[in-house]
């Protein structure tokens, strides 16, 4: 690409963001000018200027990304970019050094503790390991919410926790211990408890790591399956390919704390961006390299 | 290179200063959240109390013995010999097991026992997000983990002050029989200088030193990262932090209760 040519697609798209580095090249403002694509929809979820750092590294760095509303969502990017960072802001679990955080409209770090509390609510998380309750077998682990925030009888609280267990193919495991169970069976275990109190909003962080790749592809079909019966709003962060050809309806690319480009599957697998490129083909050949 | 320096010289401070800074805001929440309602914390706290009462009783006893023994008993009984004062063995046990060691006994066995216990079960957790995952299913880990925590420390390190006392003064009367000194002058020194004063001040002392066992041993757990690396060095800071506010404290709390109760200070 000439310099002519990427300086003239900057401005066609007249979406130049701030944050580009001095001195930068054309073909690197190229790569970081954030083109995000229209999806015609609402945003359940959006990151507005947000800085975040951790000491001197600055993991988001003036993010700015919609999470469109009822579709499957996937926020790929290199490893240490910042995304389980980002679901992290999302449920309040860190707050941006500057900058915003809105669910469904609310400010998320102007949330008091209780509305905090509430919000979550609306939320199903699974997180890398499952981050299932030691302490408790499986039955009760998927239980907990609906123990916890509902009002429902045992005996409804087991049918329900039968059902979620036999959709993620761990029907009759109701009575083994976390530590009793594969990788994948704890991912499985925690996708049925995040799905439990049938939550508005799910949110994925990196479904698919150390898991072999049919597993992966299974996990992958297994997210789409649900959302096809139970609709809402999925958020899905991964580092995976494979997964990204077959999850998401929308994708946003994440690199060095900046939004590179987001935009429907198939405006992202077309990107001319050379960084886009390169990583979703996963070729050594490009703008990214090992530092 | 200035910067660096600086850094290097400040970083360490300032990390410091703002652990601390964030355990009086974890202690403020932790009373916040203990007394306001709903209170759904009570299993958890009769089992982290019977979990302390039965990591902390043995070990408090071999050394509340041991060190009653050893350290006031022998010590200023070889002493006392001198001046064949050594009925005034009971007086000085007041002053030593009632008022400092007992209690200091007493705490470090609950901040190097339960305690560390408490961090590395909650840093284990912090390290499997199972900590996030409670956030996110809408549980507040103060209230749920840390307030049952702190309840039930504060109350079995009041009570085994008690306990450390007895056996504390036990070693006392060892010391007297190794000496071939009967107990009469070691019991009517010892009464004479005790009081009421003395007891409540080694009770509440220790309670309140189970608070802040408990704050620093939860925030440290809360706080850990870095793997099981990570955890193990949260269980290290942690001991070093409580036994540090411990004795912070005891010197402020001694100076208050001496300054406010001068009848103590008189020996009989």
């Amino acid at each position: 690409m000439t310099e002519q040519d990427s300086g003239d697609r900057i401005r066609e798209e007249g979406n130049l963001r701030e944050g580009v580095p001095e001195g930068a090249t054309p073909e690197e403002k190229f790569i970081y000018h954030g083109v995000v694509h229209d999806h015609g929809r609402d945003d359940t979820v959006e990151f507005i200027d947000v800085v975040k750092a951790f000491g001197r590294n600055r993991v988001l760095d003036g993010l700015n990304l919609g999470v469109p509303d009822g579709l499957i969502t996937m926020i790929l990017g290199p490893s240490g970019t910042g995304k389980s960072v980002c679901i992290k802001h999302i449920v309040g679990l860190l707050y941006p050094d500057e900058g915003d955080v809105l669910v469904q409209g609310d400010s998320v770090p102007d949330m008091t503790d209780d509305e905090l509390f509430a919000m979550r609510k609306k939320f199903g998380v699974l997180f890398q390991d499952g981050a299932l309750f030691g302490s408790m077998n499986l039955y009760d682990n998927v239980a907990f919410p609906l123990r916890q925030h509902t009002e429902k009888s045992e005996d409804e609280i087991r049918e329900i926790v039968s059902k979620r267990l036999r959709e993620v193919g761990l029907g009759g495991a109701e009575d083994k211990m976390p530590n009793e169970l594969s990788g994948g069976m704890r991912k499985r275990a925690g996708f049925a408890r995040a799905l439990v109190l049938e939550p508005q909003i799910v949110l994925f962080d990196e479904p698919d790591s150390g898991l072999d790749p049919v597993r992966t592809a299974l996990l992958c079909d297994l997210i789409k399956e649900v959302h096809e019966e139970n609709g809402g709003t999925y958020i899905v962060i991964t580092h995976d390919i494979a997964s990204a050809r077959r999850t998401p309806d929308y994708m946003a690319i994440l690199w060095r704390g900046k939004i590179v480009e987001a935009g429907m599957r198939h405006e992202l697998f077309e990107s001319e961006n050379p960084f886009v490129r390169q990583f979703l083909s996963g070729e050594s050949a490009g703008p990214l390299g090992m530092e | 290179m200035v910067r660096s320096a600086a850094d290097r010289a400040f970083l360490p401070a300032k990390n410091l200063f703002e652990q601390v800074g964030d355990m009086m805001i974890l202690t403020g929440k932790t009373i916040m959240s203990a007394i306001r309602p709903p209170y759904p914390y009570g299993g958890e706290f009769m089992s982290q109390f019977l979990f302390a009462l039965k990591l902390c009783w043995f070990p408090l006893l071999i050394s509340t013995i041991a060190f009653g023994y050893g350290a006031p008993g022998v010590q200023a009984a070889n002493f006392l010999t001198l001046f064949g004062a050594l009925d005034r063995l009971g007086g000085f046990f007041v002053l030593a097991s009632i008022r400092e060691f007992a209690p200091w006994v007493d705490a470090m066995i609950v901040a190097g026992v339960a305690g560390t216990a408490i961090t590395a079960d909650l840093g284990a957790r912090k390290i499997r997000e199972e900590l996030d995952a409670l956030q996110v299913l809408g549980v507040d880990p103060v209230k749920n983990l840390v307030v049952p925590r702190f309840l039930a420390l504060m109350l079995i390190t009041g009570l085994l002050d008690i306990y450390a006392l007895i056996f504390g003064i036990f070693g006392g009367v060892v010391a007297e029989f190794v000496y071939h000194q009967d107990l009469a002058g070691f019991w009517a020194t010892f009464f004479t200088n005790a009081s009421v004063t003395d007891l409540w001040g080694s009770v509440v002392k220790t309670t309140l030193f189970g608070g802040i066992i408990a704050i620093v041993c939860c925030y440290k757990g809360m706080t850990a990262s870095g793997g099981a690396a990570g955890v193990g060095r949260a269980v290290n800071e942690a001991v070093v932090i409580a036994f540090s506010g411990i004795w912070a404290f005891n010197y402020v709390f001694t100076q208050t209760l001496l300054a406010t109760h001068p009848e103590i200070l008189v020996i009989r």
